[in-house]
């Protein structure tokens, strides 16, 4: 056992330096192609955008109004490890089968992709409730903002202080 | 690794009929997210993780998640869920993989 697999280190060395090369061959392709959006795959890796830049793309011009105790947003005060920070969004918000909360999208202003998660709702779930764990890279707010169905959208938003970045190098 | 999609559910028993419960459910799942070589490029590739959680009850759904890399590894979701009958609550996962993962648990008074 001990002997076969000393063999083998050498192959694979070379093995983990092709990888090395590859990755840094995609890399340079990244810098010159701009892959288009129909043909990138599921997990590509998406453009940086600013959380206006979110906002933006999702809502347009459209004004966030302040939540106000409509919805209550739980978040830490201080996450020590942004990899693993728990959000939940509770809503006192209607839900019947005429005017119900759509979605609820979860945005932190200084995540690469601000976007963290989108949960669109039907009347059946009862009311607007949902749980998650979230990345957070870096120091900043977190936002919830519900939209109803039809179109009033309200904002909670809170701080959250990240010790260590949750969001890789 | 080779727990990847193990889904695990936790519903608790609704006592009346119209109760809204909360459902948690938790999938092993690595949530890749992007790398960057030593001079901090983006390294493109396709990342596997969890981009879409869709629940139904007796096949009505009641939400769907659109998640992205910005959800931690080993993703925890809790959601709401109006029990009128009894039934069976389905969640599928499905990732940038195209695989699909469901965990099911049936819900009784």
């Amino acid at each position: 056992m001990g002997q076969s697999s000393y063999g083998n280190i050498p192959e694979r060395r070379s093995f983990l330096k092709l990888l090395g090369v590859a990755g840094v061959t995609a890399g340079a392709a990244a810098l010159g192609i701009v892959p288009s959006l129909q043909a990138a795959p599921l997990g590509a890796v998406q453009p940086e955008e600013t959380v206006e830049a979110t906002l933006t793309r999702l809502f347009g011009s459209r004004t966030l109004n302040p939540a106000g105790d409509k919805i209550k947003l739980e978040l830490p005060l201080i996450a020590e490890n942004g990899a693993v920070v728990p959000i939940k969004v509770d809503s006192s918000l209607p839900m019947t089968a005429n005017n119900y909360v759509k979605s609820i999208y979860i945005i932190s202003d200084k995540n690469r992709r601000p976007l963290n998660a989108k949960v669109n709702f039907t009347p059946e779930a009862g009311k607007a409730y949902f749980a998650a764990n979230l990345r957070l890279g870096k120091s900043g707010n977190v936002r919830a903002i519900a939209e109803m169905s039809d179109g009033t959208l309200y904002q909670a938003m809170q701080e959250v202080k990240v010790t260590v970045g949750g969001c890789g190098g | 690794m080779s727990e990847i999609g193990k889904v695990r559910m936790r519903v608790p028993t609704p006592t009346k009929k119209g109760e809204i419960v909360t459902v948690r459910t938790l999938i092993t799942h690595p949530m890749e997210i992007v790398k960057r070589d030593k001079v901090g490029k983006v390294i493109e590739k396709n990342y596997n993780f969890v981009y879409k959680v869709v629940a139904t009850y007796n096949g009505k759904k009641i939400l769907e998640v659109e998640t992205t890399q910005s959800v931690s590894q080993n993703p925890l979701f809790a959601f709401p869920l109006k029990v009128d009958e009894p039934g069976v609550l389905k969640v599928a996962f499905t990732d940038t993989q195209g695989k699909t993962y469901e965990g099911t648990a049936e819900i009784k008074f």
